[in-house]
């Protein structure tokens, strides 16, 4: 996902004469950016604070700033600077976070972000994305360049499968897999998507009506696309890589609290300890792989 | 704009300010005559040009900035009713939003760095809080300006000796300051914080400097108001109308 992203933002900076790119000593995403156009990209070092209160000083002058860091840091150490200089006055600063969730596995548990979706959601003003692969990636951080105001995008630090087809239309109400009304609405985001597929999938071959809402922007959340893929359906799975508490399953109660009725399951990262693992490993502890889903999905059934 | 008189006036519409409702008074009376000259030099400039950003980083002292204004004319500064404790968008004269310390030298440098991609000359102007300097990214924004050369960053810091809860000295040594500032790469000029020629000679090395220059501006919190004076029971303060009449006594034109 990086080395896309990265192609993606030196194009931006061919198109873009005024963009400029900051960094804090994280350059990956930067390099072709910067080996095009070296006098608008700038690495401050380490200095996570100073990196979002400089984006903030760029940015009033009219200027669009992009923001690559490491997603733990930029919104919890920076996260003052990032709420008042930046989102409060509706700067055109893009942050795009790497190692969002839990993506950084075996690198232990200060280099992992599972708030930083719903932290951000929270500043006011801000669009948020979760892409699940390069597709939708490109997509995303081209949408948040290209908007008004402050953004948000997680990205994974590795190469992600592949879940979307490469000529698909993204857009802020997300993709829909499946076919509506189904018996079963499952909706994901970012790196949840691809076992919220392969689970749908699995379900389909037992019999099970099973569709699948993958979002890319998960914030404005899309409430009516999500309250329209839930209308027929008896049980509504959410999965995420992210805070149980603040991201897309509470947005989905709170979209479908009063007017749908039926089971519900909030699959998410909790608060608990978790042991040391890889990605995979962490998924399959917080119960949001595959498996997972796929029980959520069954139970509805009574086959599990 | 001659800036003691104008600081003069300046004080008697802070203290007025704080009929009725509580005010960072300390802090405002130490920084008004820096906040006078700042001033002074941005509207001096060559009205064809695009006017220089002030960063009021200490934010808290905004009702200078507020009366300063006023006397420059803005009518949305002669009374209190519905002015922000600290400085916020979409107020006339106001350039950037603060009030969180430590942020206001990192959007400044943001500043600096985006005029010189536009071949702009401009100075950006930043006033800072002696007890503001506690915030590590005060430092991480000065390693970075240094850094990168901005040197048409001028900083001004208000060196009133006092902060929240006590001394500086006390509460968090962070002496000696120009020692500090060298040693992060920045040129260092020093003034009487309350002298407007002083200030204004200060000012003009630190602009003229070949690497961003702070000036470290000696001041005395609550200065103007004799009872209020090196006495940290004014930091914030409301004032009823015998204490107001009491305070602007001295400050009557």
């Amino acid at each position: 996902m990086r080395t896309a992203v990265a192609g993606t933002l030196a194009e931006l900076g061919d198109e873009r004469p005024d963009l400029v790119v900051l960094c804090a000593d994280a350059r990956a995403l930067a390099l072709r950016f910067a080996a095009r156009h070296p006098e608008r990209s700038i690495d401050v070092g380490i200095a996570e604070a100073n990196l979002m209160g400089v984006a903030a000083g760029i940015a009033r002058t009219g200027r669009p700033v992009v923001v690559c860091g490491m997603a733990p840091f930029l919104v919890r150490r920076a996260a003052e600077q990032l709420r008042v200089d930046v989102a409060g006055p509706g700067l055109d600063v893009t942050v795009l976070g790497v190692g969002g969730g839990v993506a950084y596995g075996t690198l232990g548990a200060s280099h992992h972000a599972p708030e930083d979706l719903g932290a951000v959601a929270a500043m006011p003003g801000t669009r948020v994305y979760s892409p699940a692969d390069v597709h939708d990636a490109r997509w995303a951080v081209r949408d948040a360049v290209g908007g008004a105001g402050p953004a948000y995008v997680r990205l994974g630090p590795r190469e992600n499968h592949l879940v979307h087809a490469g000529d698909e239309r993204f857009g802020p109400d997300g993709l829909l897999d499946g076919t509506l009304p189904a018996d079963v609405l499952v909706v994901a985001a970012g790196a949840t998507v691809a076992p919220a597929l392969a689970a749908a999938r699995a379900a389909r071959e037992r019999g099970v009506a099973v569709a699948v809402l993958r979002l890319v922007q998960v914030w404005p959340f899309p409430a009516a696309a999500v309250r329209a893929a839930a209308h027929g359906a008896t049980r509504v799975v959410t999965v995420e890589e992210h805070d149980t508490g603040s991201g897309i399953g509470a947005q989905t109660a709170l979209t479908l609290c009063g007017s749908w009725s039926g089971e519900t399951a909030f699959l998410g990262i909790g608060h608990g300890p978790a042991p040391v693992a890889e990605q995979e490993g962490l998924f399959r502890h917080h119960r949001i792989d595959e498996a997972a889903v796929l029980d959520a999905v069954m139970l509805e059934r009574g086959s599990m | 704009m001659p800036s003691l008189r104008s600081a003069a006036a300046a004080r008697r519409r802070i203290l007025g300010y704080a009929r009725g409702r509580t005010v960072h008074l300390g802090s405002s009376l130490s920084v008004v005559d820096v906040l006078a000259e700042v001033l002074r030099r941005v509207h001096a400039a060559d009205p064809g040009a695009p006017r220089s950003p002030v960063v009021l980083s200490k934010g808290h002292a905004v009702w200078a900035l507020y009366a300063l204004l006023a006397e420059h004319g803005h009518p949305r500064y002669t009374d209190a009713h519905g002015l922000p404790g600290h400085p916020a968008d979409g107020f006339p004269g106001i350039d950037v939003a603060t009030g969180s310390l430590g942020h206001g030298l990192s959007i400044a440098a943001g500043m600096a760095e985006a005029f010189r991609l536009d071949a702009q000359e401009r100075p950006v102007y930043v006033v800072l809080g002696d007890g503001e300097l506690d915030e590590g990214s005060v430092w991480e924004a000065a390693m970075f300006a240094a850094h990168r050369g901005l040197r048409h960053l001028v900083a001004v810091v208000d060196v009133n000796g006092l902060q929240q809860e006590g001394p500086t000295r006390e509460v968090l040594d962070t002496s000696p300051l120009d020692r500090k500032w060298e040693a992060f790469g920045w040129r260092v000029v020093p003034a009487d914080g309350h002298d407007a020629d002083d200030l204004a000679s200060a000012l003009d090395l630190a602009e003229q400097a070949d690497a961003p220059a702070v000036v470290l501006a000696r001041t005395v919190k609550g200065k103007g108001v004799p009872f209020m004076e090196h006495d940290l029971a004014w930091h914030t303060a409301t004032l009823d109308e015998a204490r107001y009449a009491d305070a602007v006594r001295g400050l009557e034109p």
